[in-house]
């Protein structure tokens, strides 16, 4: 029964990719294609598509692995203060005009920032040769409050022009997609998910709580530790390629658990399609609903997530919580 | 009979500064806005500004002026402090609290309601009578529409009217600032993520006024977030990038520009960078005009 709704998935997943493609302030069929057409089709929508794609990925399994290590039903990939800190050296960037390495110089410094901001999490995380959900916690939650005010006071010294660009940055930008970011980012998604999988069956007994988990054969520390390295990874290569978007960390993985169950085995891919598709359907509604504008990602996000989400918690069986 | 004409003198004086309009400039006068600030020097009053904001910084004496804050945040108490006859606002960039806060604290404001070129000469008009400076402002009027008339179709839009707004088949009457084939422009604010000049900003009114076309006159907002795709789609002839302050915008543009290449305006290098000129509207809008004649003419 759950190959059957994987497989259904799967094909939901593929018909979004092909949906995105296609549909558009502009229809365009792949079958007649002139040199414009072409041109959109492949420079423009297909990177932009695949970022989509690569970043809801990210943000699904993530959010899951997160909820596991955490054991907590309200974590969700922000929580570790990563975004916080590839936000703050974004705008930085953005606001001091910093175009060291051209088009992708905001995605490194966000990258930069979310790397240095997990690694200090991280270590905050350590105690006595442990690696401590709650110390993770807390020192999450701690970054992120710094990080947010150093970011505020940022954006409250700068013009009104360069604010607003950080803003458009921060709440979901994936305008800027092009091929050049795709196959770094590919990598890191891709080596995220590997990891995060591969450890699928020590989630699961993680979540049962240390001493179980010791007892059937697993050093929780360093499958803790392992994880935290999968999401972060997973999360600041999200945050740099294309901003905050909020929602699909933390709910995806409990709207898949209605679906799935909660073996992580199946719930981190299942969560992490899922998370692609619904990015992607928002990116399509962002660009499509008031052309030529485009509105952020982020919000339209969750403007389609959150009122679903609200209606699955209304079903009392639906959801874990 | 001595004494009642004595008393109306006394009525009238007394009631006087109810009537709004200083008798002469104000001493101390706050500009809320890096445009007001310029217009206010251009009059002459460039003595009397006790303050400015921290974006204000042209004149070069603007710069060495008292800043109060920003412009979306002025410092309320730093205005105060400086004890203001007249605060210098603009209905486009201040907050619109300021000036109830101000007149609650019985500072007099005067604010500048001008936000399209069309309607930049009437409100300098105005802005002299109530400043004290009808004359100044009339010539500086005067001088603007001048040399807006040199390269525009601005007669036949009228003067000064809001009528002047979206009036494309009278363009069509006049020979002046009319290009041959009335290309298309866009114009970049910004490349990353991309902003561009859309309906109701300067740069659109000065497309428009050259006779040339904006293909983002139909976005919703001012300064909209345009989709890569439908620059493509459109093809502009012509693209100018407006410069951020203190940015290298060739460097920033590389980028956004080679996502574009397809588009005639890069095929052909008709690709301009321009100065800050038109962001402000104020005296200087003119050279922004020129300047952006400049770069359209001599590549359509």
């Amino acid at each position: 029964m759950s190959q059957l709704k994987i497989l259904i998935l799967f094909f939901i997943v593929l018909f979004v990719f092909f949906c995105s493609l296609v549909l558009g302030p502009k229809i365009i069929m792949p079958g007649a294609l002139d040199d414009v057409e072409r041109e959109i089709l492949f420079s423009i929508r297909l990177p932009r598509v695949l970022v989509a794609f690569l970043m809801g990925t990210a943000l699904g399994a993530s959010g899951a692995v997160l909820q596991g290590i955490l054991r907590n039903p309200l974590a969700d990939p922000y929580v570790l203060g990563i975004s916080s800190g590839a936000s703050l050296a974004a705008a930085l960037g953005i606001i001091s005009g910093m175009i060291f390495l051209g088009s992708v110089t905001t995605p490194v410094l966000a990258f930069i920032g979310a790397i240095a901001t997990g690694g200090i999490v991280g270590v905050m995380g350590i105690k006595r040769g442990g690696f401590w959900p709650e110390r993770l916690l807390l020192a999450g939650v701690g970054m992120s409050f710094l990080c947010s005010a150093l970011l505020m006071l940022i954006m409250s010294l700068s013009t009104d022009e360069g604010m607003r660009r950080a803003t458009l940055w921060i709440f979901g930008d994936l305008s800027m997609s092009d091929w050049q970011r795709i196959p770094y980012g590919s990598a890191l998604v891709l080596i995220g998910v590997v990891l995060s999988l591969s450890r699928a069956k020590a989630l699961n007994a993680l979540i049962l709580g240390d001493e179980l988990a010791h007892s059937l054969g697993f050093a929780p520390q360093r499958e803790r530790f392992i994880l935290f390295i999968s999401v972060g990874l997973m999360t600041a290569a999200s945050v740099s390629l294309g901003g905050m978007i909020g929602f699909i960390g933390l709910l995806m993985p409990h709207i898949m658990r209605f679906f799935f169950g909660a073996d992580n085995r199946i719930l981190i891919p299942a969560s992490a399609l899922g998370g692609g598709a619904l990015l992607c359907t928002a990116d399509l509604v962002s660009r499509t609903v008031l052309p030529p504008m485009e509105l952020p990602a982020g919000v339209v996000t969750a403007i389609i997530g959150a009122p679903y989400f609200l209606y699955l918690l209304r079903r009392k069986d639906a959801l874990s919580i | 009979m001595k004494y009642y004409i004595i008393i109306i003198f006394l009525i009238v004086g007394a009631g006087y500064p109810a009537f709004g309009e200083p008798a002469s400039p104000p001493k101390r006068i706050v500009s809320l806005a890096p445009s007001t600030t310029e217009i206010l020097f251009a009059l002459g009053l460039g003595d009397n500004i006790v303050g400015v904001t921290s974006f204000c910084d042209y004149p070069q004496a603007a710069k060495e002026k008292p800043k109060i804050g920003g412009m979306s945040n002025p410092s309320l108490e730093s205005v105060i402090l400086l004890k203001p006859d007249l605060v210098v606002m603009t209905t486009d960039g201040n907050p619109k609290e300021s000036k109830e806060r101000l007149s609650a604290l019985k500072i007099a404001t005067y604010v500048f309601t001008a936000r399209r070129i069309a309607e930049l000469p009437q409100a300098i008009r105005e802005m002299g009578v109530s400043l004290g400076v009808p004359e100044r402002a009339e010539a500086l009027a005067r001088g603007i529409e001048s040399a807006l008339r040199k390269r525009t179709a601005w007669d036949i839009m009228g003067r000064g009217s809001n009528s002047a707004i979206r009036k494309e088949p009278v363009l069509e009457e006049s020979n002046r600032g009319r290009s041959e084939t009335h290309k298309k422009v866009l114009f970049i604010v910004w490349p990353d993520p991309l902003i561009v000049a859309g309906p109701g900003s300067a740069m659109d009114d000065a497309i428009t006024l050259l006779g040339y076309e904006n293909i983002a006159k139909e976005a919703k907002i001012t300064y909209p977030k345009y989709s890569l795709e439908e620059v493509i789609r459109q093809s502009p002839d012509i693209i100018a990038i407006g410069k951020g302050s203190g940015m290298d915008m060739r460097a920033v543009s590389r980028g956004i520009l080679q996502r574009m290449s397809s588009v005639p305006a890069v095929k052909n290098g008709a690709v301009c960078y321009m100065s800050d000129s038109l962001y402000r509207l104020g005296p200087r809008i003119v050279y922004g005009i020129e300047e952006l004649a400049e770069c359209l003419n001599s590549r359509s």
